[in-house]
């Protein structure tokens, strides 16, 4: 890709991709110094939709909050509020009884299949082919359809509760899932043959934004962004918690760091995502969903306590610190997608604008997670 | 195992490797009832500030596995070490110790390989006049964290290229996640 | 309907051949019926926005499916999440850009009042779309049905020329 050649000073204009732009997936807004059609330097900027989670964990009661987190990544919500109970369950030495916690892990992985699958509906959209948003969103609707039944919401889902959970699944839920799999596989195949073989589709992709480990290192990126640039990294794995250890699945890494890499990571997390579902649903046992003893009011002891799980986008880790009172001294949120973001500014430069818009797209943004 | 060797190499940096903290126990305020049965809340006892060095923790019960606590001054060498190990950033954040009329700036590093080790690294300094040194030329992602941390907290990051607001608007001046900010 | 009694020495004209009308009715229908919303999606509700677009609720059927990223060229703004006070002078602009009429919709709870993140200490949003723009549906929820989405579009059809597209089963 031959960048531009030379720039004297005043030839090049700004381009604003600005905070309204199909492609930016939410207010996004990067200031573009052109040359042409070529990027000489990027810049982005934030803060369109800075609503500051932060600081209601401050002034808010820990149970008060736990509708919050769904709105930071609303594609994804179920693992976000599955860090959130997993931090406070042990600041505060909660017990969580096993169904509960496989059942949680079973609503993770569904949210992170129905959070791919709209991000491939969008990806493609960005690059000019409509007609796989309309196949994607409706098969995410059938996903939707099954969390639906179980917590109530469609998108932003309050369904965890410090110990467990607050509704319980039944056989006809089961049966449900049961049915979706094999509907899904069948959909991915459709995928793989409609999409990821297209010649159009891969000359878009193929080499566009390399982004290589050692820079992946430097910013802190995680999650597919990591994976497709060689770097075996998965929280799941690396970091077990809750019932992970007990599954047996595979982490696509793929290490040519382009974005047809990234591409390839999600669309086979969303086949072991599957086999942790059917895994899932036939170990799942018998028992309570709420612990017996759980505390009146939480107020963990002072000191800081990190957790870090394993969303659709990256790790994502939320430190509390404490200072036993029931709302939290400092709630901070360690978002995946800001730190791949920070990787766009330097790596986009001496690219054409549509590699760029290509390469964003691969990165899997949501910009209030961003924001915070 | 990797925690080991780093937290020998942090040991290091301190002047007298003999001194490495306790671990402090912790106090909660426990009401006391008086002799005519009313409740009366205990005087709470103050933690004395923890000095400087390195802390091993259990990371089932906090989350990470070494805590190093050390002066701004020695924040670069520190974080040179942990960068040639090979650790990447996870995060950089403040805290607002009101009381102590100190802010905090925590690091998080942690690594991509099977030897998990999260580290976080903490440095305080005066509420009057917060400065650090940056490390974003070590690490290329600090540039954004601190941008964050210092719209949020007004702490000036020595040698930083681009210390200009990050989340909040462009002209902001107020700071939110200090203690006694009213918007 | 019904015949007109025009004066003489015209006859009476039986209706089901001509129909005297103002022509904004009929320019009215043409508009309800083909609503360009503008792409804004700025948060969550950006999301069931889309798949109200889509295959299974289909905003198509009432003509409303054809989003326009210009603002030249659309005459429905959908305010779908929290309007930040950062983010209002585009708001702005962009309402300025789109040519009469247009109409303003303000979908879920943020767009309408703020939503869950008007809590005590906050700083940054605009609390509700109203207070900068003239907004002529609200939609509750958060996020809003994609059903609570087409009802808010029939509802504005009616608003804007009268006519409803079947009874009011309550009313009949």
């Amino acid at each position: 890709m031959s960048g531009p050649i030379s720039i004297q000073p005043g030839e090049t204009f700004t381009l604003n991709v600005g905070p309204q732009h199909p492609a930016t997936h939410g207010v996004l807004r990067v200031k573009m110094e052109m040359d042409g059609e070529y990027i000489v330097q990027a810049e982005t900027v934030l803060g369109y939709i800075h609503r500051m989670h932060e600081l209601m964990g401050e002034n808010r009661t820990y149970p008060q909050v736990l509708p919050n987190l769904s709105r930071l990544d609303y594609l994804g919500a179920m693992g976000y509020t599955h860090g959130h109970v997993l931090a406070v369950e042990r600041a505060a030495s909660i017990e969580v009884p096993e169904r509960a916690e496989y059942i949680r892990v079973l609503m993770v992985e569904l949210n992170r299949i129905s959070s791919h699958l709209f991000w491939f509906g969008a990806f493609v959209m960005d690059l000019g082919g409509f007609t796989p948003l309309m196949y994607a969103i409706q098969d995410r609707e059938h996903i939707l359809d099954l969390m639906e039944a179980v917590t109530g919401s469609r998108l932003t889902y309050c369904y965890f509760r410090f110990g467990g959970l607050y509704n319980d699944v039944d056989d006809d839920f089961i049966g449900a899932v049961r049915a979706v799999i094999p509907r899904l596989r069948k959909s991915l195949k459709k995928y793989a043959a409609l999409v990821t073989g297209n010649i159009i589709f891969r000359k878009r992709l193929e080499d566009i934004g390399p982004i290589s480990a050692e820079m992946c290192r430097k910013y802190g990126a995680t999650g597919p962004v990591a994976r497709g640039s060689g770097i075996d990294f998965d929280v799941r794995k690396n970091e077990p918690y809750s019932m992970y250890p007990e599954f047996d699945f595979d982490v696509p890494v793929y290490h040519e760091c382009d974005s047809l890499a990234r591409y390839k990571v999600r669309m086979d997390e969303m086949e072991q995502s599957l086999r942790i579902i059917e895994q899932g649903l036939d170990k799942l046992p018998d028992g309570p969903i709420m612990p017996k003893k759980k505390p009146k009011l939480i107020k963990p002891p002072k000191g800081d306590y990190y957790q870090a799980v394993e969303t659709a986008r990256g790790s994502f880790g939320i430190r509390i610190v404490s200072d036993g009172s029931k709302n939290a001294y400092r709630f901070k949120l360690r978002s995946p997608t800001y730190s791949n973001m920070h990787l766009f500014d330097e790596a986009c430069q001496g690219m054409m604008i549509m590699d760029a818009l290509a390469m964003m797209g691969s990165l899997d943004l949501v910009i209030p997670e961003i924001d915070r | 195992m990797m925690k080991n060797i780093i937290k020998q190499a942090l040991t290091d940096l301190f002047p007298s490797p003999g001194t490495v903290a306790e671990e402090l126990g912790v106090e909660t305020a426990e009401d006391e009832v008086a002799e005519n049965g009313k409740k009366k809340k205990a005087k709470k006892k103050e933690d004395p500030p923890r000095v400087n060095g390195v802390l091993e923790r259990d990371h089932a019960q906090y989350g990470y596995d070494i805590d190093v606590q050390l002066e701004p001054g020695e924040l670069l060498a520190a974080v040179m070490i942990i960068d040639k190990a090979g650790f990447f950033i996870e995060s950089i954040t403040g805290v607002d110790w009101i009381k102590e009329k100190q802010l905090e700036v925590i690091y998080d590093f942690s690594r991509y390989d099977f030897d998990p080790c999260r580290v976080v690294v903490r440095t305080r300094t005066p509420r009057e006049n917060p400065g650090i040194p940056t490390i974003s030329k070590i690490f290329a992602g600090a540039n954004w964290h601190e941008r964050e941390t210092h719209d949020f907290f007004g702490i000036k990051f020595e040698g930083h290229p681009h210390l200009v607001p990050l989340l909040l608007p462009e002209d902001a001046d107020f700071h939110p996640l200090l203690k006694d900010f009213k918007p | 309907m019904g015949t007109q009694n025009v004066p003489s020495p015209l006859e009476e004209i039986p209706s089901s051949i001509v129909q005297f009308a103002a022509a904004d009715k009929l320019i009215n229908l043409g508009r309800v019926n083909s609503f360009w919303p503008l792409t804004f999606g700025i948060a969550c509700c950006a999301i069931e926005m889309m798949a109200t677009g889509c295959a299974r609720f289909d905003m198509s059927r009432f003509g409303a499916e054809v989003f326009r990223p210009s603002p030249r060229q659309s005459d429905l703004m959908i305010v779908a999440g929290t309007v930040t006070k950062k983010m209002m002078p585009g708001i702005k602009v962009l309402y300025d850009q789109m040519p009469e009429p247009k109409w303003v919709m303000a979908l879920g709870n943020c767009a309408i009042s703020g939503g869950p993140f008007a809590f005590e200490g906050q700083y940054s949003i605009v609390l509700g779309a109203d207070t900068f723009l003239p907004v002529d549906i609200y939609i509750p929820g958060c996020p809003p049905r994609p059903e609570a989405l087409l009802q808010g579009i029939l509802d504005l059809e009616n608003k804007v020329s009268g006519w409803n597209r079947w009874k009011d089963p309550e009313k009949a």
